[in-house]
């Protein structure tokens, strides 16, 4: 059965004159999961979640949220959430419990900064001025002060954009222990890695449209029982005929082959007498399943990566 | 040559379309010359003051009145009663007062003219002298002759004021170039981006110079001629040494920046210090109000402000006021040699990349 | 109401914590009130001043009589010798050498250093002084012209005109003793000479109760015009304030809680400028009585408005303050907040009558007893009053509190 829908949005337009930021756009949130919303720089996915925060309006559309039919998001919605803003900012002069402490003055009832403090692994920097955090602590201030007033929504928009691997897994791991306590997680990102790591559900946006909606499992599961192999091999280099004739075979930058095949053994097996018989040796070879990398290169003939 | 041809139009460029950089160095020195200009009609001086004259029925007051005209007095205007003076004062129809009953001369000051009493003081003193002489029949043996020299003749405070804005413009030009430019490219990283090609930092540098030069020239004169037209001030300005001047000062300015951007950890700070700093030095400068009436520590250290130095040499290539040639070297060289010394360092700064 | 309060405390923690905020809004004024108080409260008096003058004797005396010109260098000599206190002399005299040289030389080359600043003024007691003097004793009055004393100046310098105010009143007090001398004068016969001061109950103010209102005034201007459009521009271009805008908080709440924050940096401000004025400057006025404060609260209400105004024309921070600089500095002088504004022709004095600041420092001098009011309540109160709605009207329609909407 499928689980109830916190939000639902139904043909969401934003223009800016003749570009389509947000182009018909529908799709419904599940409760207490991590839905993700996966595109490219410029997709519209951040206009997307902009207008559900309530910073933007949308030209037409409809959105349903906790029940009920909303225009746009008013002040008793509010309460009810919690945001996390692309390239958001705190007073640099402030200290990050002055900080929690704010924002929570704002709401009608809201936890502890102390408590979010520790939940977010800023006990230490508690007494610190806001700009002297780093980007991962700045990154986790942030996350403290969207889940300040306890909301069962929280928007996480392009968490972990510009940190370093550590404090992105640290950010991950927060977010995992969110949809545990029943929150909903709408999240942005370009990282496929963290579309997969984290949500149950992914909606793929392309040129402010939706071109792709479910599971990472059902996404990738569209092609097929494919397996992929990937090697990087001179840029020059010519693949053989029996290859090209029962695989998809796609180059990328830096010479790197990505070859599509039902038949594993078989692929297998002619690449290496191939690799044996050109001396071509088959370098950073892998094989992995498709990811939604490879679901959005189907769908689009581009890279997600820009 | 070419790099320093392509740096100078960029540089020209960027600093035409900065509204706000552009509207800052031209207008704010106007603004100071039009409003200083008005305001400071008559501060300090009391030729032109109205004296309220009162001397009750029966007192002879002629020989007061004659007296009063003699010692300069710019306008006497009579009163019937001491009260009707007081009034007047209060109401500002005139400056100070003198009631004569035939035995004492009183003279009365509105006490909240703080500033100006003093001036109006050394007016009633004169008036009383030459009242005791009158009284007893006599004249003054006496004759003051004033003879002015050198500089100019009818030099009012006004006059004094126009070089020193002319200066703190140069020196404001200078000063954030260095540190508000070039610090803000090095805050923003595009020093880097420039560094990392064959570009000699000289180059930059230079085109740097050239721009402000041309800024402080154009702005200078702007402020001058505005001045004259309409306060009819008179400069008589040595072209030659004005423009030696102007070259000096801007180099050694920015020199005076780049000692700043040595000081501050962030290069977003020194733009701030360089506000502080001129700031304060336009106050204890002899720019606003005369060196002479600040108390003995200060005058002492506005003889380390390079600003005093700087509005001293303007009066003299403006013909404001006289110095010896070996002052106005001195200062010149000072100046430019200090500021030459400085570009090495400041030439290793916008080359040194900051670990972050 | 609570998010209010804390927004209030966020605004003046970040204020006091900001080094340059706190240079600007704290340490300026308290230095503007010390050195105008320093400056301006000598004025008139040059005790702290010695001149540098030459005194240059081309009289050779009258023949065998009284040598008039000899008196009056002596009287120059006697100035130049410290005071019975030990106190700094008036003149520091340079006189050529007693009966040698050629003393038409030493003039130019006295002359000469003074046109380069290395003295103050020289004094020419010229050939046929004494004569002239006697001549002009001897005559009745009026029928002879009096004898010259040529004090020669440079052109341009400050100190020399104030060395010649100085040498003028000098020799007015060697002019009275010769006369005594010659028996032409009876100093038993000098006119009484009283003073009296009107203007203001007060009688023991000073210029620093001039000032200090004003000291005030300008601390308010400036945390207004400038504090204002730097948080809030500053704000809006890093998305502080979209951080705000996704929780329940509304502008009517942030802006409440932003004035209260304001109100208590100028209140902190007009404490801190208080206690100088009152303590090392001695200043007498009462400021804390009810129309005093009226103005006081008005004038930063309106200030603030005109922040607002600012923020609102100003597309990016750095134009609100270069806008804010440019109207900062004839606001303040125009308004007549530390000079009197005298004689201004009619293009400036529309400004003026259209500044707030004219207004509110006439009307807050006037409520202490500094001056007398030029306009009357209604209007001084009134004035602000237009300027704070009118600021709001604009910046309601203009001011954006977002980027990119």
């Amino acid at each position: 059965m499928e689980p109830a829908a916190l939000m639902k949005v139904s043909n969401l337009i934003k223009h800016y004159g003749d570009v389509h930021a947000v182009d018909d756009v529908s799709f419904s949130v599940p409760k207490a999961e991590v839905f993700t919303l996966l595109g490219p720089n410029g997709a519209g996915k951040t206009t997307t979640l902009e207008i559900l925060e309530g910073i933007r309006e949308a030209d037409s559309g409809s959105i349903e949220i906790f029940g009920q039919q909303l225009r746009h998001i008013d002040r008793a919605t509010k309460e009810r959430i919690g945001v996390l803003l692309q390239e958001g900012n705190f007073e640099p002069y402030l200290k990050v419990r002055e900080v929690l402490r704010l924002f929570a003055s704002f709401f009608r009832s809201a936890r502890s900064p102390d408590e979010m403090l520790r939940e977010v692994s800023l006990e230490e920097k508690a007494g610190a001025l806001v700009k002297n955090l780093s980007g991962g602590q700045k990154q986790r201030l942030a996350i403290g002060v969207a889940l300040i007033n306890d909301p069962e929504l929280v928007f996480l928009d392009e968490p972990t954009t510009g940190l370093d691997p550590q404090a992105r897994r640290n950010i991950w791991s927060i977010v995992s222990g969110l949809t545990a306590s029943g929150k909903t997680i709408i999240l942005t990102t370009h990282y496929m890695e963290e579309a997969e790591t984290l949500s149950q559900m992914v909606c793929i946006m392309d040129h402010g449209k939706v071109i792709a909606k479910g599971s990472p499992r059902e996404l990738t599961a569209r092609l097929g029982q494919e397996t992929i192999v990937d090697f990087v091999a001179a840029e020059d280099s010519t693949l053989p005929e029996t290859l090209a004739s029962c695989c998809t075979i796609v180059r990328g930058e830096g010479g790197l082959v990505s070859v599509k095949t039902n038949d594993l053994a078989a692929t297998l097996g002619r690449l290496l007498d191939w690799s044996r018989a050109s001396c071509t040796p088959l370098a950073e070879m892998a094989v992995r399943q498709p990811n939604l990398e490879d679901v959005f290169l189907s769908l689009t003939g581009r890279r997600l990566r820009t | 040559m070419k790099a320093f041809r392509a740096l100078l139009r960029s540089e020209l460029s960027v600093f035409l379309r900065d509204k706000a950089m552009l509207t800052f160095t031209f207008l704010f020195p106007l603004l100071f010359i039009v409003i200083f200009g008005y305001l400071l009609g008559g501060t300090g001086s009391a030729s032109g003051s109205k004296l309220g004259l009162v001397t009750p029925t029966g007192v002879d007051g002629s020989r007061l009145e004659s007296v009063v005209a003699e010692v300069g007095v710019a306008q006497l205007q009579r009163y019937a009663a001491p009260g009707d003076l007081e009034k007047a004062i209060v109401a500002r129809d005139v400056d100070f007062g003198a009631v004569w009953d035939g035995a004492t001369l009183t003279f009365v000051y509105d006490i909240r003219r703080t500033q100006e009493n003093f001036a109006f003081e050394e007016l009633a003193q004169g008036i009383a002298a030459r009242f005791d002489l009158a009284n007893q029949g006599r004249s003054p043996l006496l004759d003051v002759v004033p003879m002015v020299e050198g500089g100019e003749r009818n030099a009012d405070w006004f006059t004094l004021v126009v070089p020193g804005i002319l200066a703190f413009s140069i020196l404001s030009a200078g000063l954030f170039a260095v540190a508000g430019h070039v610090t803000s490219m090095k805050q923003r990283r595009l020093l880097e981006r420039l560094v990392v090609t064959p570009m000699s930092p000289v180059a930059l540098l230079a085109a740097i110079v050239v721009v402000r030069l041309g800024v402080v020239f154009l702005s200078t004169l702007a402020t001058l001629v505005t001045a004259v037209a309409l306060f009819h001030v008179a400069f008589h300005v040595n072209w030659l040494y004005y423009a030696l001047f102007l070259v000096a000062a801007t180099v050694g300015t920015m020199g005076l920046g780049t000692l700043l951007t040595l000081v501050v950890r962030q290069p977003s700070s020194a733009s701030s210090l360089a506000n502080v700093l001129s700031m304060l030095m336009l106050f204890v400068s002899g720019i606003y109000f005369p060196i002479e009436i600040m108390p003995s520590f200060l005058r002492a250290l506005s003889m380390a402000m390079p600003l005093r130095h700087m509005a001293d040499a303007m009066r003299y290539t403006t013909g404001v006021m006289d110095m010896s040639e070996l002052r106005f070297w001195m200062i010149c060289g000072t100046f430019l040699i200090g500021g030459l010394a400085l570009l090495p360092i400041l030439a290793r700064y916008v080359v040194r990349v900051d670990r972050r | 109401m609570r998010g209010i309060v804390y927004l209030a405390r966020a605004y003046l923690a970040t204020a006091l914590r900001e080094r340059i905020t706190l240079f600007w809004f704290l340490v300026f004024p308290l230095f503007v009130l010390a050195l105008f108080s320093a400056i301006f409260a000598n004025v008139g008096q040059t005790t702290s001043l010695t001149f540098d003058i030459a005194v240059v004797n081309l009289d050779r005396g009258s023949a065998g009589r009284v040598d008039f010109a000899a008196s009056v260098a002596s009287t120059f000599r006697e100035l130049s010798q410290p005071g019975a206190s030990g106190s700094e002399p008036l003149f520091k005299l340079h006189e050529p050498a007693a009966g040698g040289g050629d003393t038409e030389a030493t003039l130019a080359s006295e002359i000469d250093a003074l046109k380069v600043g290395k003295r103050d003024a020289v004094v020419e007691i010229p050939a046929g002084f004494s004569d002239a003097l006697l001549k002009a004793a001897e005559a009745s009055t009026g029928s002879a012209l009096p004898a010259e004393i040529r004090v020669h100046t440079s052109g341009g310098r400050t100190s020399s005109d104030m060395a010649l105010g100085i040498i003028e009143q000098v020799l007015v007090r060697v002019d009275r003793h010769i006369l005594t001398q010659l028996g032409l004068f009876d100093g038993a016969r000098v006119v009484v000479v009283g003073r009296q001061e009107v203007g203001s109950e007060n009688r023991a103010l000073g210029y620093v109760d001039f000032l200090l209102p004003g000291v005030v005034l300008m601390g308010f201007l400036t945390a207004g015009l400038f504090s204002v459009p730097g948080t809030i521009l500053f704000g809006r271009e890093r998305r502080i304030l979209r951080g705000y805008w996704v929780t329940p908080l509304d502008v009517p709440r942030f802006l409440a809680g932003f004035s209260l924050g304001h109100l208590a940096l100028c209140a902190l401000q007009f404490v801190c400028v208080w206690v100088l004025g009152r303590f090392a400057f001695g200043a007498h006025v009462n400021l804390f009585q009810p129309l005093p404060m009226l103005y006081l609260v008005l004038s930063v209400a309106t200030f603030l408005a005109l922040g607002f105004l600012v923020a609102a024309l100003a597309r990016t921070p750095n134009a609100g303050m270069a806008i804010a600089n440019i109207v900062n500095m004839p606001i303040m002088f125009l308004g007549g907040l530390f000079f009197p504004t005298g004689s201004v022709p009619p293009a400036l004095r529309v400004i003026m009558m259209a500044d707030p600041v004219t207004y509110l420092a006439d009307g807050l001098r006037a409520s202490v007893g500094v001056n007398t009011a030029s306009f009357p309540a209604a209007v001084s109160l009134g004035i602000p009053c237009a300027w704070i709605v009118g600021c709001a009207i604009v910046a309601s329609l203009r001011l954006k509190w977002d980027v990119g909407r």
